[in-house]
């Protein structure tokens, strides 16, 4: 297992350095500079051309490609993530706003989803073809084929320009930190988030749940007269969670990338807003960062994955030995 | 036969039946016969005739779709007689005979153990719920099963996973699975299908050696004649949900009477008799379940077949252990003698 995870990690390196390499290339290709960003469009028509070169030169964009993307990585490397072309405020510091935000919402909504997700899908298996299995099932569809910023807006709609029952977006008010007073904020788009991912992972649930029941394993479980739950859960469940671990296990990547448009519909104050903003800026340095978080999180989304599921089936176990 | 206190299991006109798409499969229609204690019935026929469902049937593992319409399975726990078939499916009285009293082995071993789970796990299951042994000696038991099935290394095989044994070892944790409890029946359902000859021999002689060590009674289902030639005390060959005929092995192997049981004799080649030996074919498929002949189930498949044969014929017992299900029965036990 060890050897496992230490070989993972070996790839685990070059890839995000390839990856880091492909997103800077990117960002080359895509029409305009930080530069053209930077002016106010009243100001684009007196500026002049080597008042733009100069600019440039003062941002070190005059470079080549090569030199900009080697400084950018040694400076990575020793901790120095930069400062944002856009506000000139330090990338660590838009971080250290962003993130808790992000982690925040898709905290809580990943944990209901999964514990949500789980239970119905198992109950939707084992009343398979009962009432309760029929409305599951189409609310699950529904939950999976409606789009979150349609849900999410007819959400805002219903409960809080409607009912008025929860505020329409933000996180925080000016002067309003107790948790208490955060709760408000987060429930709608917690809820919205939540509800879409439950719905995925119950019908997953509930289909590889079924698939197991069908084994005959089971059938032997029960031949040893041992009492229902135990046949369903500890043998049926069991062996069930594998493929689910992996649909959850994928998601977890939300948990620092956010859920882009649900940060958008909710103005919630998150790394995925940052994230599309920065791009329009054509920011090198934040996409740059907010993307490698990414990437880094997904490589060790996987990794923790492919540990869960050998830990779940043995059958996976590989250089053991 | 009608000593009452040899007899392990009494099975009386049971009738199980499947429901699909409004439709009834009658599976098991009107099947009795008796498991002697400590004697191997062999139940054969050919795919579908329902001897599996008679198997599951008395386990009460039928699926969801089906249910016993009929009869009595009668169960001698102790000095206790109990009707099976009047227990709650999954309920706690069934769940106590499942496993202990009555255990089952199944066709393929590859697929009928947890993948998950050791096998020393597997087979504590069974001790934890039917005896009073605490971790250890469970453990220890396990480790004793094992080794009398004949696995090698014990010690360790029993913390290891059902994907690094091999098809013959998987069934043997099988056996040692549903043996755990000194089980009074055990249900085997076509044990060896899964598995190459050699280790056929092996498992056979295995649950020949637990019969007579343990007077368990065995149940065997199977199609294949030689291991019925090889094994069986009693025979009971089944055809379209019905017993057709029963009796001793030696009855039903050297005097059949029915001739579907001739027929299935005559369809199997022989070792010895070179390639260019007769075999005979049964005729024909078995008849669609939902569209069933009247009268005689085996009669469009049948040489003998004449009017008489509209009518179901009832069992007529030839000797006191030899019954047959035939209208024409004397002139074809003439022609065969």
């Amino acid at each position: 297992m060890t050897t496992y995870i230490i070989q993972r990690l070996f790839i685990f390196f070059p890839m995000l350095l390839v990856i880091s390499f492909l997103v800077y290339s990117g960002l080359e290709l895509s029409p305009g500079d930080a530069v053209s960003h930077m002016i106010s469009p009243e100001l684009a028509s007196t500026i002049t051309a080597e008042q733009l070169d100069a600019m440039r030169e003062a941002y070190g964009l005059n470079q080549s490609f090569l030199t900009r993307y080697w400084i950018w990585l040694t400076s990575m490397v020793q901790g120095d993530m930069g400062y944002s072309m856009a506000g000139g405020v330090a990338i660590s510091e838009i971080m250290v706003k962003t993130v808790p935000a992000t982690l925040e919402l898709s905290m809580v909504a990943l944990f209901f989803s999964t514990i949500l997700g789980c239970s119905l899908g198992v109950i939707s298996a084992l009343k398979r073809g009962s009432g309760t299995d029929n409305s599951l099932t189409v609310a699950g569809m529904a939950g999976v084929s409606i789009p979150e910023f349609f849900f999410g807006l007819v959400a805002i709609l219903l409960f809080a320009i409607e009912l008025k029952w929860l505020p329409v977006g933000g996180r925080l008010l000016p002067h309003y930190e107790t948790l208490w007073d955060r709760i408000p904020n987060i429930v709608l788009p917690s809820l919205v988030l939540a509800l879409m991912m439950t719905a995925g992972a119950m019908r997953y649930a509930r289909s590889s749940m079924l698939d197991v029941l069908a084994r005959e394993f089971i059938t032997t479980a029960r031949s040893k007269g041992m009492p229902e739950w135990r046949v369903n859960i500890l043998h049926g469940f069991r062996v069930a969670l594998t493929p689910v671990v992996v649909l959850i296990g994928f998601r977890l990547p939300l948990l620092i990338g956010g859920s882009t448009i649900i940060e958008q519909v909710y103005q919630w104050p998150g790394i995925g807003s940052m994230f599309i903003r920065s791009v329009r800026a054509s920011d090198y340095p934040l996409v740059m960062t907010i993307s490698l978080m990414y990437v880094f999180v997904v490589l060790t989304a996987s990794l923790i994955i492919d540990v869960l599921t050998a830990l779940i089936d043995p059958r996976v176990r590989l250089g053991k030995e | 036969m009608e000593d009452k206190n040899n007899i392990a299991l009494s099975v009386r006109d049971l009738k199980t039946f499947f429901y699909t798409n409004n439709r009834c499969n009658k599976a098991v229609n009107g099947v009795s016969f008796d498991v002697e204690k400590g004697k191997t019935l062999c139940i054969v026929g050919e795919s579908g005739c329902g001897k599996s469902v008679t198997a599951a049937t008395i386990m009460q593992l039928l699926p969801t779709l089906s249910r016993i319409e009929e009869g009595e399975i009668k169960f001698q726990k102790d000095d206790k007689i109990i009707n099976i078939e009047k227990l709650e499916k999954n309920g706690k009285e069934m769940r106590q005979i499942r496993g202990s009293d009555i255990a089952m082995i199944f066709q393929d071993p590859m697929t009928a153990l947890n993948p998950v789970y050791t096998v020393g796990f597997q087979i504590s299951e069974n001790l934890k719920y039917h005896t009073n042994l605490n971790k250890k000696e469970i453990r220890e038991k396990c480790i004793s099963l094992l080794n009398d099935m004949g696995i090698p290394l014990p010690e360790k095989r029993v913390d290891e996973y059902p994907h690094s044994y091999s098809g013959g070892m998987r069934q043997r944790a099988m056996i040692a699975m549903a043996m755990a409890c000194n089980p009074k029946i055990l249900i085997a359902d076509e044990p060896t299908t899964a598995l190459d000859v050699t280790i056929q021999a092996q498992i056979f002689e295995l649950m020949d050696k637990l019969k007579k060590e343990n007077d368990t009674a065995i149940i065997l289902i199977t199609h294949d004649m030689g291991v019925v030639a090889e094994l069986a005390d009693n025979v009971a060959v089944m055809y379209m949900g019905n017993i057709v005929e029963a009796g001793t092995a030696d009855d039903v192997l050297r005097r059949p009477t029915h001739p579907y049981t001739k027929a299935l004799l005559e369809s199997v080649p022989v070792l010895g008799r070179g390639k260019n030996q007769d075999i005979n074919p049964i005729k024909g498929s078995t008849p669609d379940p939902y569209n069933r002949p009247i009268g005689c189930q085996f009669a469009p498949r049948c040489n003998w077949q004449t009017e008489s044969c509209d009518v179901m014929p009832e069992i007529t017992q030839i000797n006191e252990t030899h019954q047959v299900r035939c209208h024409k029965y004397e002139q074809f036990f003439e022609k065969y003698k």
